[in-house]
């Protein structure tokens, strides 16, 4: 009996790799997700501040590689599963027998691949800026910053389940760029006015972008392990939230 | 009761409300291994709803819904359940191949994959993408992601809704086939051609209860020998008193009359409305005898 009801081997990973060939195959979304944040990082952080300093560059690196992980997350989750909602592929998932954690997980190594093309354009841009870190921070750096998209793609899954296609875009597009001005990913919180401090400190992209600031050492707001205990407490809210989504009747 | 031992997948007083409406009232429905059961009533009458409750896509507001005595919701059910739902979509950018292995691999001893795509008629079309495909071709790639896993109890809702004739004789005869092997199958239909060529059993819905379960030939015997239809003044319910009538009514502008003895039948309509003309009478079909149990609309059921 237990022969027969056991997962077949390996279903997590044929399922990662049918997501992985998804995405490769569709280049409308490739595209745009991984170019977006290395032009607006190039943009606004270096060519706008003419000659920028090598500690300039770094810290606003540290928000830019979460604002590039939040993209992914968001639009291949929360637009993405809702248009797959729509189209009767969570349908066809649902009635067999895959285990449930393989689709989010597949998803999740999807967005997380995107996301490090993204981070090697933005990185490869930092260095060209003269930002140079030890081998050691690199890999914490980047480990934070692909790991940012595990929280904004449940809290997207969640969406994604509840939501219309064209409604989960729009919400998508209001968490990706307010979560990114008011966690200040794109201009450091400190210079950002009181009313909206506060209300980035609701937002992942807020703690995500302190404990990537704490990692490459540039000064940051509140001591790493607040940020650590609220990254981990949205992410718990998240697994909840997604997967409340998951179990809601389809009718 | 030794019967329900054997179910390999049942609803026990299940009601469900939908949409502020009571879809079933207290069905009870056995599934039996190497059966083939089709599923027939209009739109409304709780064939999809019955088939979600199996599938595990809704859960019962009372009673309950086992699949291998498993609720159908665990994946452990599931593993022996292969289902073609009418309303589930492809993913458009991967092949047929890719998809069909990707499900392959959920279930513990699938079919290899040509052997799939013999049986669903798609030896062609392996390396097509989903967002190529007719919707014929799209409902063969649904009947194939529901065999490849050689499950113990086959759900087809509406299999063959988008398909021409042709296409559907060929589903046929697989269905056939793997039931031969053993397999169960539940079918929702409104083609009732299709219930008549595949069907061992015929469940007749109406209004969330059973009002029919019965072979097909069963069912055809018990609507009486002959259906006559004309054009007459007479109305059904002056009719229903003639000898030997099981059922009147209007079919358009016809007098259509279930009758056990039509020589009968047709002496005492002649008498009674000597202006009758367009006199038919034949067989008693299926369509016939469904017609004749739901006291419903006949026509809802042919539609």
């Amino acid at each position: 009996m237990t022969a027969l009801v056991a997962t077949p081997n390996g279903v997590w990973l044929r399922e990662a790799i049918a997501e992985l060939k998804r995405t490769s195959r569709l280049p409308q979304f490739l595209v745009p997700t991984v170019l977006t944040p290395a032009a607006f990082y190039g943009l606004f952080t270096l060519a706008v501040a003419k000659s920028p300093s090598p500690e300039y560059a770094l810290a606003t690196l540290a928000g830019y590689g979460v604002f590039a992980a939040t993209g992914p997350a968001l639009f291949g989750f929360g637009a993405g599963v809702a248009m797959e909602r729509e189209q009767g592929l969570i349908e066809l998932k649902r009635v067999s027998p895959m285990p449930a954690g393989a689709y989010v997980a597949a998803k999740l190594v999807a967005a997380v691949a995107t996301t490090a093309l993204a981070l090697v354009l933005i990185d490869a841009l930092a260095i060209v800026a003269g930002v140079r870190l030890s081998a050691t921070t690199w890999i914490a750096l980047t480990l934070l910053h692909l790991g940012s998209a595990i929280p904004f793609a449940l809290i997207a899954f969640g969406m994604g389940m509840r939501m219309s296609g064209k409604g989960a875009v729009a919400v998508a597009n209001a968490l990706f760029l307010g979560g990114s001005v008011l966690g200040g990913l794109w201009i450091p919180t400190a210079m950002l006015p009181g009313w909206m401090r506060t209300l980035g400190q609701i937002t992942p992209s807020y703690h995500l972008g302190q404990l990537a600031r704490a990692i490459v050492g540039v000064d940051t707001l509140g001591a790493p392990a607040g940020h650590m205990m609220a990254v981990t407490a949205m992410t718990a809210a998240g697994i909840a939230w997604a997967w409340s989504g998951w179990r809601r009747s389809p009718a | 009761m030794s019967r329900d031992l054997a179910d390999v997948a049942r609803l026990t007083r299940v009601s469900k409300r939908l949409g502020g409406r009571n879809v079933l009232a207290s069905l009870d429905l056995g599934i039996h291994a190497g059966e083939v059961t089709a599923l027939l009533g209009p739109n409304g009458a709780g064939k999809t709803t019955s088939v979600s409750l199996l599938t595990g896509r809704i859960a019962p507001d009372a009673g309950t819904a086992t699949v291998f005595g498993l609720d159908p919701r665990r994946p452990a059910a599931r593993r022996r359940l292969g289902v073609m739902l009418q309303s589930a979509g492809l993913p458009d950018v991967l092949t047929i191949a890719e998809v069909l292995t990707l499900q392959s691999g959920y279930y513990p001893n699938p079919r290899p994959l040509d052997e799939t795509l013999a049986l669903a008629g798609l030896d062609d079309l392996a390396d097509r993408r989903c967002a190529a495909l007719s919707g014929g071709q799209a409902r063969r790639v649904h009947y194939a992601l529901a065999i490849c896993g050689r499950p113990d109890l086959l759900v087809l809702d509406e299999p063959t809704a988008a398909m021409d004739r042709a296409s559907a004789r060929v589903l046929w005869g697989t269905v056939r086939d793997v039931a031969n092997h053993g397999t169960a199958v539940l079918l929702t239909s409104h083609d009732l051609a299709e219930a008549d060529a595949l069907a061992d059993r015929i469940v007749v819905m109406d209004a969330g209860t059973i009002v029919a379960d019965d072979t097909p030939a069963a069912l055809r015997a018990r609507a009486g020998g002959s259906v006559i239809r004309c054009r007459s003044q007479l109305t059904p319910d002056r009719v229903a008193w003639a000898p030997a009538v099981r059922d009147a009514g209007m079919d358009g502008a016809d007098l259509r009359i279930v009758s056990a003895d039509a020589a009968a039948t047709v002496r005492a309509l002649l008498d009674a409305d000597t202006t009758l003309t367009d006199l038919r009478v034949a067989d008693a079909t299926l369509e016939d005898a469904i017609a004749a149990l739901l006291s419903t609309q006949s026509e809802r059921i042919a539609a």
